[in-house]
């Protein structure tokens, strides 16, 4: 039986075919762009074909990210929030926080006993401790925002960033950069300022072990480390950062599709069509 | 407060008595602590709120937590307070004296001691908190939020003051009636605590030191009118300390004794701030910045002195009738003067005290430009400034500049944009001194 | 024309029916807040006309006047004032609710004067000398008003006023109640057009409305069980749909609150005391915006219990599964209030989302997803 999850991020549209046992058996990434519609269906279609499967064989189909509004074949919606839980839950079972950092937002999660959301926060309309914040910065420093994480660890010092705002951030590196300050050590300050915001956030909720972080910011050893640095312990990160919001969409339908939830209409690969 | 100079610009000569108030900060802190050790009762409390006098006749050890915050901001010491405050839940666009001082009653509570190296060695558990409504919300709303980290008895006094519109007359009798039940208030809440009686002559013995403390602050800042400038801005909020946490006491009228003896030299001997004074800043309000005081050297390095300000002034000299004869009757009418000192100036041209009181300081001062600090998170000290500003330059043709940050939040600071501005605003002063 | 599209028009064209007035001959008092007793300004025969703000349109021009970290609610009433949409205002009555509602009074005063203007300081303590000041500074008030009125007031003609608007209260609750059933029968978008319709029309026209609305939600057939959560409102000014509708619109119903623009207006009645005033001083001195402190009564588990027991209560009756607090951003004594009601809140077992917003709808979509999540959550 399987079940599809479609996580439409600000930047990446990520899709994940799972089956009854919690397995995956396809995942695809896909850029999300201004057309993300049919962009979405494009990575949809991709991944059904990965998994070996048809489009009409799917049992439940979960839109998540903020362009979940936007999915016609959807049969529901959830937020990010709940899809992350869910796949944390499947991947870790001693999650007790998520530490999420998107392209357009960053969120703490905490989960009860059952792996069940009991409380979440999310950052403000403002890039500061985003993806985005990061994108900015890389481009400021001229680095490349892969390469980031790894020349902030490198470094041997750091330079304190005090701006989390990303105007002034990027005026305060400029200054920086402008009195020779290293360029190592100033992602190491980035770093270090962006896990001080999200962590900070994150307290809120009353940070808990086991934390997993999730995101593309999940990606970036430098982040996952300052994470670490703040919390006072080693955090997990999930093999693929990526599709955990999908993952968990995927799963989600299951359980709603156990719960005798079916989707409405039957599915027709060649019924999907966009009203723009 | 003391300015830790992160980049000391220029030599400044201040005076040489602002230097002996970092021990007075020191031992606010300190006796507090003794104060505790020797069984004394500390309370929280909020300066100019015009109730020292009463916490002195009662030998309550005050602890200005609004002011600890400042200090936290100049020894760069208080994102460990913000950020705990922030994790508890509260906002980043609160007052963040206030952030400061939940943070740091926060994290006391969780380790159980004063956090390590707080500077100044922390604040410790008061016995009780008092708090009030003059100058602003968070005043008399704060303490009451502490209580989630420490359970004291909390009281908290109003302190009012009539629109500059209102007929006096009128409604002067239940203004001052008001004031003094409040202080009633306060002064039965603290003999309940103490379980001592308030001895009116103590308060009245207060009263006169706190008195003719701030006399002598105003008579200091008079001799400031001097060319060059005999005593900067930077001074001020140091010596402010004597008048505000010192009020009603011996040292507050010796430590302003021995600064007015050491102004009037220096302004008769024409001493002043920096080697060549080219123009005079007014600091026309909004709290300062505590974070990067040293930026008053960078206005320096310009030339540019700030020869008065307008923020944690003491008040004005006011002269109750001789007819009131009880102390609490002296503070209600005392706090109601001060309140309404520039009322009736106002009336007749700007409609605002606050402007009326700039323009007397623009013309006294001789001042060239003046300097506005916007704080993100003080509502009280920031909302109206452009429009003061306004009005200001309605009557006065000179540059005008507001800076935005925060009195202690570095994060809504930037160097960069502050030092593009001031470039700018010297721009401005030197046109205007050649047209001159 | 229906009750509904009367109620629709009220609510989107404000301030009409007070020009219509105005023609007529009428004097219209504009005032701020639930702490201005309509009773007075309506006993010596003007018009009270409460300020609202506009969340759809940008605040432009009263940033060249009032800084961007005040309220942005002052800061939408008085951009709204700058561009003549106040203009029929005969008088501006601002009470000292907060430091920026006190601050701005003084901007608006001197930027776009009313030919009456007047700030009534209202004490932020509690307790009998905060409620003779209070007293004396509603007759200072009174005695203006009489002048610019040109009539004196009449003590007769305020209890009369008393009794209308206690009638008008009645009615409010009545129509709350009709939220108790499960699903309500009226829904949290309806009732704050019903109010924010009311802010800007006479009470005794309000009243009529208002049984109007009444009567036809009676007649409605009952709605089937939904399961949806039923949300409890906490904040300062909501006087736009927008944020309900949001709410609404996730799969939940708003069916109780306490906010400046609901229960805190209406909720208590008028004492009708021997004196007037009296009774006026009981009522507007505690309304349940934070920034009157309650004193302290007891350990902390017992003063917020004192504090809050009647949101408790609200929620019970009201049998919300959940809180949301929308909190106007820069409002400190909302701030530091929030805080502590979550915690009092949690400990009953009532989920909270707090949300701080900045009182525009353009960015309202942002807070969606926050919103379904804590539906989600609470589900």
């Amino acid at each position: 039986m399987p079940f599809a999850g479609i996580d439409i991020g600000s930047t990446m549209t990520k899709v994940v075919i799972a089956d009854d046992q919690e397995a995956v058996l396809a995942a695809h990434i896909g850029p999300t762009g201004v057309e993300h519609r049919h962009l979405a269906l494009k990575v949809m279609d991709e991944t059904v074909l990965s998994a070996g499967l048809s489009f009409e064989a799917l049992d439940f189909i979960v839109a998540t990210g903020y362009g979940r509004i936007n999915v016609p074949f959807a049969d529901k919606q959830l937020t990010e929030i709940t899809c992350h839980a869910r796949g944390v839950r499947a991947l870790f079972a001693s999650a007790r926080m998520i530490i999420d950092i998107g392209g357009q937002d960053s969120k703490g999660i905490k989960l009860d006993g059952d792996g069940k959301v009991s409380d979440f926060v999310m950052n403000d309309k403002c890039a500061a401790g985003t993806g985005r914040f990061l994108e900015v910065i890389a481009e400021t420093l001229g680095i490349d925002l892969a390469a980031m994480g790894d020349i902030a660890l490198a470094a041997d010092g750091i330079v304190q960033i005090s701006n989390i705002c990303t105007v002034f951030a990027e005026h305060e590196v400029t200054s920086r950069l402008a009195e020779g300050a290293d360029v190592g050590r100033i992602a190491a300050g980035l770093h270090q300022a962006i896990a001080t915001r999200v962590v900070n956030m994150t307290r809120r909720l009353g940070i808990e072990k086991e934390v997993v972080v999730t995101g593309g910011g999940a990606k970036n050893n430098g982040l996952v480390k300052a994470i670490e640095a703040q919390v006072g312990f080693a955090v997990l990160t999930p093999p693929e950062p990526f599709i955990t919001g999908a993952l968990g969409a995927a799963l989600a339908g299951m359980d709603l599709f156990r719960r005798g939830i079916k989707p409405q209409r039957p599915r027709k690969r060649e019924d999907v069509t966009f009203y723009s | 407060m003391e300015a830790t100079q992160q980049v000391k610009t220029t030599a400044v000569k201040g005076t040489e008595t602002a230097r002996e108030v970092r021990a007075l900060v020191k031992n606010i802190y300190k006796s507090a602590h003794e104060a505790k050790a020797n069984g004394r009762k500390v309370a929280y409390m909020m300066v100019a709120s015009h109730y020292d006098e009463i916490l002195r006749a009662m030998d309550i050890v005050p602890l200005p937590t609004e002011n600890y915050a400042g200090l936290c901001a100049a020894k760069r010491d208080m994102d460990r307070f913000l950020h705990k405050a922030e994790a508890d839940g509260y906002s980043q666009v609160l007052c963040s004296y206030a952030r400061i001082g939940l943070g740091f009653d926060s994290l006391r509570k969780e380790l159980g001691r004063i956090p390590d190296n707080s500077p100044d060695g922390g604040m410790p558990l008061p016995d009780m908190m008092i708090g009030s409504s003059a100058v602003c919300d968070p005043r008399f709303k704060w303490y009451q939020a502490t209580s989630r980290y420490l359970e004291v008895p909390t009281f908290a006094i109003d302190v009012v003051a009539p629109p500059p519109q209102a007929d006096l007359n009128q409604v002067r009798d239940h203004y001052i009636a008001y004031q003094r039940a409040q202080f009633q208030g306060l002064i039965d809440f603290l003999e309940m605590q103490t379980g001592k009686q308030m001895d009116p002559e103590r308060l009245w013995e207060a009263i006169r030191l706190g008195d003719r403390a701030w006399q002598l602050w105003y008579d200091i800042d008079r001799l400031r009118v001097a060319v060059p400038s005999p005593m900067p801005s930077q001074d001020h909020f140091s010596i402010m300390v004597a008048g505000h946490y010192y009020s009603g006491t011996q040292t507050a009228v010796d430590f302003y004794q021995k600064l007015y003896d050491e102004v009037k030299h220096k302004a008769e001997n024409k001493i002043g701030v920096t080697a060549e004074e080219k123009y005079r800043i007014l600091y026309g309000g909004g709290l300062p910045p505590w974070h990067t005081l040293w930026i008053f050297n960078y206005f320096e390095s310009f030339g540019a002195v700030f020869a008065i300000e307008n923020v944690y002034r003491g008040f004005d000299p006011v002269q109750v009738p001789s007819h009131v004869q009880d102390p609490v009757d002296y503070l209600a009418w005392r706090a109601f003067l001060r309140a309404t000192r520039y009322h009736d100036q106002a009336r007749t041209r700007s409609g605002s005290p606050a402007v009326e009181k700039l323009l007397g300081l623009i013309a006294d001062y001789a001042i060239d430009g003046v300097v506005f600090h916007a704080c993100r998170s003080c509502r009280a000290t920031t909302i109206g400034q452009t429009h003061i500003k306004s009005e200001l330059g309605k009557h006065c043709d000179l540059p005008m500049m507001q800076l935005v940050s925060d009195m202690v939040d570095l994060r809504d600071y930037s160097e960069a944009q502050w030092k593009a501005q001031i470039g700018a605003f010297m721009d401005a002063l030197a046109a205007r001194a050649r047209r001159a | 024309m229906s009750i509904m599209k009367q109620i629709e028009a009220l609510y989107t064209q404000r301030g009409v029916r007070a020009r219509e007035l105005r023609q007529a001959g009428e004097k219209v008092i504009g005032y701020f807040c639930c702490f201005v007793p309509e009773e007075i300004i309506t006993a010596l025969g003007l018009i009270p006309f409460r300020i609202q703000g506009s969340q759809r349109e940008p605040i432009d021009e009263a940033d060249t006047l009032l800084e961007p970290m005040a309220c942005p609610f002052a800061r939408s009433c008085f951009n709204m004032a700058l561009k003549g949409q106040y203009e029929f205002l005969d008088g501006f009555v601002a009470p000292h609710s907060c430091d920026t509602i006190e601050r701005m009074y003084h901007i608006w005063r001197s930027n776009t004067p009313s030919p009456f203007n007047h700030l009534i300081n209202v004490p932020h303590m509690m307790g009998p000398s905060s409620a003779e000041f209070y007293k004396n500074e509603l007759h200072y008030f009174a005695g203006c008003l009489e002048t610019f009125a040109g009539r004196k007031l009449d003590l007769e003609k305020l209890r009369q006023a008393v009794r209308l608007y206690n009638r008008r209260r009645a009615l409010l609750r009545e129509l709350y109640a009709l939220r108790k059933a499960v699903p309500p029968r009226v829904s949290g978008t309806e009732i704050t057009k019903v109010l924010v319709a009311g802010m800007g029309i006479p009470a005794a026209e309000h009243i009529d409305v208002v049984r109007a609305f009444i009567d036809e939600v009676q007649q409605r057939p009952a709605p089937r069980p939904d399961g949806l959560p039923r949300i409890f409102l906490w904040g300062n000014e909501i006087d736009d749909i927008a944020f309900i509708e949001l709410v609404e619109s996730c799969g939940a119903h708003v069916v109780m609150d306490d906010l400046c623009t609901g229960t805190r207006f209406f909720w208590e009645d008028v004492p009708e005391t021997d004196d007037p005033f009296d009774g006026l001083v009981q009522k507007y001195l505690c309304t349940h915006c934070p920034r009157s402190l309650v004193p302290q009564a007891g350990g902390r588990a017992d003063d917020l219990e004192n504090r809050f027991g009647y949101i408790r209560e609200f929620a019970a009756q009201w049998k919300a599964d959940g809180a949301i607090f929308y909190i106007v951003r820069y409002c400190d004594t909302c701030e530091l209030e929030g805080p502590d009601l979550k915690e009092y809140l949690t400990q009953q077992k009532l989920p909270v989302l707090m949300i701080e917003d900045d009182y525009s709808t353009t960015t309202m979509g942002q807070l969606r997803t926050r919103i379904q999540a804590f539906l989600e959550m609470i589900a």
